[in-house]
């Protein structure tokens, strides 16, 4: 196998985040230390090596990265202060990039007025086609009783001007399949992408086709339990974690499967399945949070230390969508049609791009890559095919 | 100062960049204080023409020059060959430096003022002073580094006042049971100089002691020691050991490193210097309590143990000082992954180096750590064998949390501890976790090579964690040449802790007024070309409080101190750089 060595990866490496690197003089603390690592699931000692090194091609074909937590102990042990953790987190940047085939990750991650610039522009479109499509009745100041139904509640799908209830959510449905098809379509292809190079392109892997059913199951199992991270001493960011994922994924589930059963003009009582989901969301959406805002404001977790613009643009723009999606609920229940359908409308500008930039370019694409990893990760072992293992590691 | 001891001052012309300054003022007040003659250089004049130079300088019939301005440095070299030439010292060139910004600030003329006449007054005190230097030494702190200079400087008929803290000389070395990388018995080749130290009649002995103040100036030192007491008459002691046998308190013993317990009244270690008993203040019954006294009724020499007695100041005087006061090792309970201080068979390279040596807890048989009926962790013989043994490298060195520095005999005390246990052990399996391998000295890379073959097991990769699981320590460690994660369970660990400066270095270096560097130990002015001086003249550093180092360079460092002292005794002089320095600066 041919290794092409890039001296100036490193350079590259900066613009997703890195910091120190050069420290490491490779004595193994760090793999040593974490929980996580077993046999010859050498990170995060090996990705360091790989990095410096420049080892493009072996780096985008491991895995490595997605099985890291970052609890923090072998940044917190290291004998040089290298941050093998800030390095798997770098890396994870870095191959999200790399899995996207478009390269607009790429240009979002090193240049952050891309990603800003995009999100703007999609949420003025959001806004200008919403006010196109469905502009706001202009009864919703002067006869707002219109818009009440018997419980009181404001009927959030008859605001707009002339156009029916079942219409509105007919409109809004096929904008929410535009946008589950376009976002679906650029992560499946980049899942897939990953799966090219981390196994297709291994022309030494060998292992038997129904592998791949049999180790289906850790994809499942590590997506919904992330049982990994719980293995990591921190428990609170795991539980933190998996209210977050279950509260997004519900959310996006109910809005984008469900949205007929979702969005209706009656308001169904509090202990109605639908409401209770939607608090449980709520809750886990906002207990994330707050834990994020607060850790990543005061540093003093080691995790949240260093945080890439990225970083941010993904917990603003979820607490924005979070609030706003508060509100609707707050407007509706208190019978104020025309703050129902403003808020609305700015909810969408924020949900929308968050879904369309974060899902599959950026920070949110790790819901889809880490039970991936796994799962690739159990199909290479099931090839215990030692030869690649071998040329994956370094030369000392 | 005679007609034809003359002083002069040259002002030096700026550096290219440099606004040339009116020295008109400063010309007169030299010449109405100091009254001495000027000479003021011209650009591409005085130190551009060799001749010149030597001839302005044997026309006003210099013996010194005081080299004046901005950066006057780049002038020294120059003016040094011709005072050589003319037939003077090189040190009779000094160097007062305006600083980069005198001419800028009005302010500054008068601390040039100030600096002028310091360094006037300087120079014709040095005329003046007694080079007399006094001829007796004080070692601070015997280990081998203070043995080895109190011996040399001794055998050369020398007087010297050996000054050390505990009750024994001998320091660490003498707990060690072999040295690397000839496996020689330490105690073999240590005892006899202790031995020697103790019977040497210009060798004083001063046991049990501290240095407390140090006045004076550079070879005229006036140094305080407390002596605390031993409350035992070491003149009359005759070592008999009845006061230890019936003494009824019992604490661990620091020479064993814990591993064995002693009594209060008692001996350090049989071959101790000097060989006589001593009572820890702190243990003792009648010290702490006013109860007991045991010991005074069985001693058979009457008068020899006073319980009342109390600590002296002494003050000697003394031309040099050595400091050789040694390190601490690192304290391993400091990193709670490694699990020391909470599994009984994690062990310091200390504390096995006693457990493995013939004087040691069992006789120098490799046994487990149990838990006496009082509590007491102790080794007992029919506690069985271990089989497997990991030794962890670099615990507490190299490492940013605790100390970046390498402690430089850890490697090699390692493979040496590895050896003693394939010796005892024929059967055992034995594990070095390393980073690195520093085997740097000679035949230091063949007793490596030699451990290898022997058929201990070299890991590198440095060990992360160490658990007790079911009674086995479990170990993780990245096996970086194999490319795979180890765990292992192990039945004994040995952690090669790192070396730190000692815990009154600080003390010592604000009493001597010596520098330290980053990490804590004693600064050698120019390490490179002269490891043994000091900042301060006439104070000199040996062995490890310099600077981690192993037993070979601690003799050789303390050697060199003692040819500094020597040099400077016979010589009647420091160094002229010392008493004198050569360059002054604004303050």
């Amino acid at each position: 196998m041919i290794s092409r060595v890039d001296p100036e990866f490193k350079q590259e490496l900066h613009k997703y985040g890195l910091r120190e690197w050069n420290e490491c003089f490779h004595c193994g603390n760090c793999t040593a230390i974490c929980p996580l690592t077993k046999d010859d699931n050498l990170f995060p000692r090996r990705g360091i090596r790989l990095a410096q090194m420049g080892l493009k091609k072996q780096l985008v074909s491991s895995v490595d990265p997605w099985l890291c937590y970052y609890c923090g102990e072998c940044t917190e042990t290291c004998p040089r202060n290298a941050n093998p953790g800030e390095l798997m987190m770098v890396l994870r940047r870095y191959l999200t990039s790399c899995y996207d085939w478009t390269g607009i990750s790429r240009l979002f991650y090193t240049r952050k007025i891309w990603e800003l610039a995009a999100i703007i522009l999609i949420a003025l479109g959001v806004i200008i086609s919403f006010l196109v499509f469905l502009p706001p009745s202009p009864d919703l100041f002067s006869k707002p009783q219109a818009f009440i139904n018997e419980q009181g509640g404001v009927m959030i799908n008859s605001l707009a001007n002339g156009i029916s209830a079942s219409r509105f959510v007919q409109l809004i449905e096929y904008g929410d399949l535009l946008m589950a098809i376009l976002v679906a379509g650029f992560l499946i292809s980049n899942i897939f992408h990953m799966f090219y190079r981390v196994i297709l392109s291994d022309r030494n892997l060998k292992f038997p086709f129904y592998s791949y059913f049999t180790e289906f199951w850790s994809l499942i199992y590590n997506f919904v339990t992330q049982a990994r991270f719980s293995k990591c001493d921190n428990r609170t960011y795991w539980i933190g974690h998996l209210l977050v994922m279950t509260g997004y994924t519900i959310m996006f589930t109910l809005i984008v499967a469900f949205l007929k059963e979702f969005q209706i003009e009656e308001i169904k009582p509090w202990y109605h399945w639908q409401r209770l989901l939607g608090y449980y969301s709520t809750f886990g959406i906002l207990f994330f949070l707050i834990y994020t805002f607060i850790g990543r404001i005061r540093k003093t977790d080691l995790k949240m230390q260093f945080s890439h613009p990225s970083d941010w643009m993904f917990i603003v723009l979820l607490f924005f969508t979070a609030v706003t999606g508060i509100l609707i609920h707050i407007f509706r229940v208190s019978g104020l049609p025309a703050a129902t359908y403003f808020t609305y409308l700015i909810h969408l500008a924020f949900l929308v791009p968050m879904i369309v930039i974060e899902v599959p370019f950026s920070k949110w694409s790790h819901l889809a890559y880490r039970p991936f990893a796994v799962y690739f990760d159990r199909l290479r072992r099931a090839g215990q095919n030692r030869q690649s293992i071998v040329e994956l590691t370094p030369a000392i | 100062m005679s007609e034809y001891d003359r002083i002069g001052i040259i002002f030096c012309d700026p550096p290219s960049g440099y606004t040339p300054v009116d020295l008109s003022d400063l010309i007169i007040f030299v010449r109405d204080n100091l009254k001495i003659p000027v000479i003021i250089d011209q650009p591409r004049y005085l130190f551009s023409d060799f001749h010149v130079l030597m001839e302005t300088i044997r026309h006003h019939r210099l013996t010194s020059v005081i080299l004046a301005g901005i950066r006057p440095e780049r002038f020294r070299q120059i003016v040094r060959t011709a005072m050589t030439k003319l037939g003077y010292q090189a040190e009779s060139v000094v160097i007062a430096d305006f600083g980069d910004t005198w001419c800028v600030y009005e302010s500054q003329v008068q601390n040039v003022y100030e600096l002028l006449e310091r360094v006037h007054s300087q120079v014709v005190d040095k005329r003046h002073q007694s080079s007399h230097i006094q001829q007796d030494t004080i070692v601070i702190g015997a280990g081998i580094a203070g043995i080895q200079a109190s011996l040399e400087i001794a055998n050369a008929g020398l007087k010297v006042y050996l000054i050390e803290k505990s009750g024994t000389i001998g320091g660490h070395m003498a707990k060690f049971d072999k040295t690397f990388p000839t496996l020689d018995c330490a105690a073999c080749i240590l005892t006899p100089k202790m031995v020697e130290v103790g019977q040497h009649p210009l060798i004083e002995l001063m046991t049990c002691s501290e240095v407390v103040a140090v006045n004076g100036t550079p070879g005229h030192y006036k140094v305080t020691v407390r002596q605390s007491p031993r409350w035992v008459d070491v003149k009359s002691c005759i070592g008999c050991g009845t006061c230890s046998e019936k003494c009824p308190v019992k604490v661990s013993s620091e020479f064993d490193e814990g591993t064995t317990m002693r009594k209060a009244i008692y001996m350090p270690f049989p071959q101790a210097v000097p060989n006589k008993y001593l009572i820890d203040g702190e243990a003792c019954r009648f010290i702490q309590e006013g109860k007991c006294g045991v010991c005074v009724k069985v001693c058979p020499v009457t008068g020899c143990i006073n319980l009342y007695e109390v600590p002296r100041e002494i003050e000697i005087e003394a031309g040099n000082i050595i400091v050789a006061n040694g390190f601490k090792p690192f304290q391993a309970s400091r990193i709670d992954r490694f699990g020391y201080g909470k599994y009984p068979n994690v062990l310091t390279s200390l504390e096995f180096e006693r457990l493995i040596n013939a004087a040691g807890p069992t006789g120098g048989e490799i046994t487990f750590r149990t838990t006496d009926k009082k509590g007491n962790s102790v080794f007992v013989n029919d506690s069985g064998k271990p089989q497997k043994i990991g030794i962890i490298h670099c615990v507490g060195s190299r490492d940013e949390n605790f100390n970046p520095y390498c402690s430089k005999v850890c490697c090699m005390y390692s493979l040496k501890l590895a050896h003693l246990v394939r010796e005892k052990l024929p059967s055992a399996e034995i594990f070095e976790y390393f980073i690195d391998m520093r085997a740097f000295g000679k035949g230091y890379e063949e007793f490596y090579c030699r451990i290898q073959d022997e058929g201990v097991r070299m890991i590198r990769g440095k060990t992360a964690r160490v658990d007790q699981i079911d009674g086995h320590l479990h170990l993780r460690t990245e096996d970086i040449i194999a490319g795979r994660m180890l765990e292992q369970d192990m039945d004994m660990i040995i952690l090669s802790i790192g070396l730190e400066p000692a815990d009154d270095q600080k003390k010592l270096s604000d009493i001597l007024g010596i520098d330290v560097d980053e990490y804590g130990w004693f600064k050698a002015v120019r390490y490179e070309i002269d490891p043994v001086r000091t900042n301060r003249p006439g104070i000199w550093i040996a062995g490890v409080c310099q600077g981690p180092k192993d037993i070979p360079d601690s003799v050789v460092q303390a050697s060199a101190a003692a040819a500094g002292v020597l040099q400077s005794i016979m010589s009647d002089r420091l160094t002229d750089s010392e008493v004198f320095p050569l360059t002054y600066m604004i303050n």
